[in-house]
């Protein structure tokens, strides 16, 4: 990703004033959570706002005294429901023409490689276009690095079925893309 | 097809009891089907993660701000102003009047034949010579004013809201740019 030197947002100064376990949480699942909330079609500047206002409850959720198990999982929770309040609609926009593919191929690929590679990306995506809304939510909380039980968490679904969703989607996405 | 293979993803995924896990990974190795199929889940899975990557670079793609634009402007507006004497240019000068005063401008009020210490009533004032209009022509110049918002140029907060800079380009007679200020 290359919003690398992006200045923290005021209300996270003081997360940054000092080492704290929420500023460690800070770095390591920034880009994580931006990540899932753009792909669910939030537009980058909401998915900002959503990703602060999600450590701003987390700043709140432990000085409350709750729970500390599994902050990653309720970071990402605080997040999706975020984003579905901010937005009703974003679920249709990942599927949809991006220029991801300039991004994916830039580079020092040889031309054909590039094409090869753009090809895939065009497959890839008209299949993500036939995922369910759960198969699409679960394979990006999996891109995001969770585990089966913590995505079950954030989508309110049992494990088992979080298992089942994926191994479908996947097999969806690996039978349209030929692979 | 194998039993096992509705258990590739999740034991891919590292999320199978190590008991069955085992068992998948024994399988795995002996069945040229289920190999095949973990590679193509892999590769798929590879794929969907560069392709997230791509959509979120894609997504978050930054833009220059508007403040950094305009200083641009300033500061290419500076180096012309800095660098344009500097380069070789033919001056053009007024052509030099030869001929009579009275031949080139026309007289009007006073009369060449008015009697000493008779009051004549100067219906306008004294018309300069011509030395005199071209030196006053080279001295006229026009400026051009550009109103830039503070905000434009310095980042938010620098500056009180509100405030906005004038930049203030003056341009001589033959075009080039004699001066340039930045007033608030």
């Amino acid at each position: 990703m290359s919003d690398d030197s992006l200045p923290l947002a005021l209300p996270l100064l003081r997360f940054a004033a000092g080492p704290s376990e929420v500023t460690a949480l800070y770095r390591e699942l920034r880009k994580p959570l931006l990540r899932y909330l753009v792909c669910l079609g939030v537009s980058s500047d909401e998915a900002q706002d959503v990703v602060q206002d999600a450590f701003v409850s987390l700043e709140r959720h432990l000085a409350a005294g709750g729970t500390q198990e599994n902050i990653r999982g309720w970071l990402f929770r605080v997040a999706h429901n975020g984003a579905r309040n901010r937005q009703t609609s974003y679920h249709r926009r990942f599927g949809e023409a991006l220029d991801a593919e300039m991004h994916f191929v830039a580079g020092d690929a040889t031309p054909e490689k590039a094409l090869l590679e753009k090809e895939k990306f065009r497959r890839l995506r008209r299949a993500i276009g036939l995922l369910t809304d759960s198969e699409r939510e679960c394979l990006l909380l999996r891109a995001g690095g969770l585990r089966y039980r913590e995505i079950g968490e954030v989508l309110g679904m049992a494990t088992s079925t979080v298992g089942d969703t994926i191994e479908r989607a996947i097999k969806k996405l690996a039978e349209k893309c030929n692979v | 097809m194998c039993d096992v293979q509705g258990k590739l993803v999740a034991w891919l995924d590292q999320e199978l009891p190590e008991q069955e896990a085992a068992e998948v990974e024994r399988h795995v190795r002996g069945c040229a089907e289920c190999l095949s199929e973990r590679e193509a889940y892999e590769q798929v899975s590879g794929t969907f993660d560069a392709y997230c990557d791509a959509v979120t670079a894609a997504k978050t793609r930054r833009r220059v701000p508007r403040w950094v634009a305009a200083l641009s402007g300033v500061a290419v507006a500076v180096a012309v102003a800095v660098l344009f004497p500097s380069f070789p240019r033919t001056r053009v000068e007024p052509r030099p009047v030869h001929a009579p005063v009275a031949a080139t401008l026309p007289v009007t009020g006073v009369a060449p034949t008015a009697a000493p210490g008779k009051k004549v009533h100067r219906a306008h004032a004294p018309v300069p010579r011509a030395e005199e209009r071209a030196t006053r022509w080279r001295r006229a110049e026009s400026a051009v004013q550009i109103a830039i918002p503070a905000e434009a140029m310095f980042p938010p907060g620098a500056m009180p809201e509100g405030m906005s800079f004038i930049a203030e380009v003056s341009i001589g007679p033959d075009g080039s740019v004699e001066r340039l200020r930045l007033r608030p």
